[in-house]
């Protein structure tokens, strides 16, 4: 198998292949175990990134699906064992795990990606400095300024090598915002400058990326 | 006679045409994905645009008008987010002011020479090893302008992909998705519509409101930084990443040096942040935007990695952070 077609496999379940080419492939899929396998593979290792536990008769299924390419049952019965056992903290990434598991689907000839409700949908999260819930996860402190000096100075530090977003600008702004702004302690514009130059001349090595 | 003259006339357009949109899309093949995204790297930096660009994240899709003028190597621009508080980014070479209307302030604070703000990849000095694949995946259309989608699609479970959309003339990035290890879309930036290289009339980078009786904040105290070697090192680096940058930094705070060490694989950064345990717990994991921290004590020492990048890596980074 050459590098295109793995790309293009790639492309397919990452949903992004046009089409035309989609049914094309799927059509080569029906004729070569090898591309399938390799579809499957691909599925696989995003549940796996995504720590979801291993589906019981994976393995199987793809011998099932040379066999039975339009038993949909199988399918089904592995969507709703999924969901069971879909830790509370994966949830918001149920969009994208409908999209891969869609794309398996699509692979034994259902095609049924654009179809699914949410497939295409960005993840809800709750606000702009949030902890991931899970059960194992530490309860953050919402004023935890040395968590937001570390997220600045990482974002001021990757900006110095040149890579900075828009979306990377504005939540650096709405963290400043926080701090600068609802403090207490901030100071008129004047009085700070010249506080901070004083010390940035004092420092021969200072530097500010 | 006039009518067979005007067929042919219009027949030698319509061909014209077809060889011209047929030079375009060969020319969008014939590049390489690594020739695209230098082409990018340069329009981000050129180009002077205006237009509308819709922001997607944590679920919230918000509209942002958009400016940006390179004047003599001046970078100029603004930002008026639609929504929410009406926040307006004005800026003028490194000078950025962010004024909040809600608040009647106004945050100063200086951005570097290279930031733009659609430059979403770092610069070519550290850009790319082998971590990912660059493919152009397909020509189409973004905000009514011809297209070709580049997709970067990581090796392992330890980056984000990228999926860019790329103007064929000028290779300005019209469209970018910060994509999940499966798929999720985390982030995108996408422009509604857009004006590139027109002239722009002074008033399109000007504050659109009176900052007048406003209060003026700078940055509280900038960090202080010092070039330094670290004793620490990451024994469980995901392929890749390789130390780009090592300081000590006095925060605000902090009674000790905070040794900040980054990380990059060319394309993803991760900050690790080493600091004596000061009593006070700070959250082991977070997520602000598309980044990730986690953080864990060792030694009498606070080890904290952030990065954009998934949680995995964050974790994997600062669990393996050690003393020489």
């Amino acid at each position: 198998m050459n590098d295109a077609i793995r790309m293009q496999i790639s492309a397919f379940v990452d949903g992004e292949l046009p089409q035309n080419e989609a049914e094309l492939l799927l059509r080569r899929m029906c004729q070569d175990g090898d591309l399938r396998q390799q579809a499957a593979e691909f599925l696989a290792v995003g549940r796996v990134m995504r720590g979801e536990r291993c589906v019981a008769g994976m393995k199987h299924l793809r011998e099932r699906i040379a066999a039975n390419l339009d038993d949909t049952s199988l399918v089904q019965e592995e969507l709703v064992a999924d969901k069971a056992a879909r830790p509370r903290f994966l949830r918001p990434l149920a969009g994208a795990a409908i999209a891969a598991t869609v794309a398996l689907a699509a692979i034994i000839g259902l095609q049924q990606v654009s179809s699914i409700p949410g497939a295409d949908t960005l993840p809800r999260d709750a606000a702009v400095v949030e902890t991931v819930e899970s059960d194992s996860y530490t309860v953050p402190d919402q004023d935890d300024g040395q968590l937001r000096d570390y997220y600045l100075r990482h974002t001021a530090t990757s900006s110095y090598f040149g890579a900075n977003s828009i979306n990377a600008r504005l939540v650096t702004l709405q963290l400043r915002e926080d701090v600068d702004i609802d403090s207490d302690a901030a100071e008129p514009a004047a009085d700070v400058d010249q506080e901070s130059d004083a010390e940035s001349a004092g420092s021969s090595d200072a530097q500010t990326p | 006679m006039i009518m067979r003259s005007r067929n042919l006339t219009v027949t030698a357009i319509v061909a014209f045409a077809g060889l011209l949109l047929g030079a375009i899309g060969a020319s969008a093949q014939e590049l390489a994905p690594r020739d695209w995204l230098n082409k990018m790297a340069g329009a981000v930096q050129t180009t002077n645009y205006e237009g509308t660009v819709i922001r997607l994240q944590n679920g919230k899709v918000e509209a942002l008008k958009v400016a940006h003028m390179n004047s003599d190597g001046v970078i100029r621009e603004k930002v008026i987010v639609q929504e929410g508080n009406g926040l307006e980014i004005i800026r003028n070479g490194n000078e950025v002011q962010c004024i909040l209307p809600d608040k009647k302030s106004v945050l100063v604070e200086e951005w570097n020479d290279q930031s733009t703000l659609f430059s979403t990849l770092p610069s070519s000095d550290i850009r790319f090893g082998s971590e990912y694949d660059i493919s152009i995946v397909r020509q189409g259309r973004v905000a009514g302008r011809k297209s070709v989608l580049l997709a970067i699609r990581p090796h392992d479970e330890f980056r984000f992909g990228h999926r860019i959309w790329l103007d064929i003339a000028t290779g300005f990035p019209l469209q970018t998705t910060l994509l999940g290890s499966d798929g999720e879309a985390i982030e995108q930036v996408k422009f509604a519509d857009i004006s590139l290289d027109e002239e722009m009339h002074a008033s399109a980078l000007a504050p659109s409101i009176s900052t007048e009786n406003f209060r003026w904040i700078t940055q509280p105290r900038r960090t202080i930084t010092h070039a330094a070697e670290s004793r620490w090192n990451a024994s469980d680096l995901p392929n890749g990443f390789r130390v780009v940058s090592t300081h000590e930094e006095e925060l605000p705070g902090r009674s000790a040096r905070v040794i900040h060490i980054l990380y990059s694989d060319g394309l993803a950064n991760v900050s690790v942040f080493v600091e004596p345990t000061s009593g006070k717990k700070i959250a082991r994991r977070s997520r602000v935007g598309a980044s990730n921290s986690f953080s864990v004590e060792s030694g009498g020492y606070q080890i904290t990695a952030v990065g954009e990048v998934p949680a995995a890596t964050v974790e994997k980074i600062a669990s393996s952070m050690q003393p020489d």
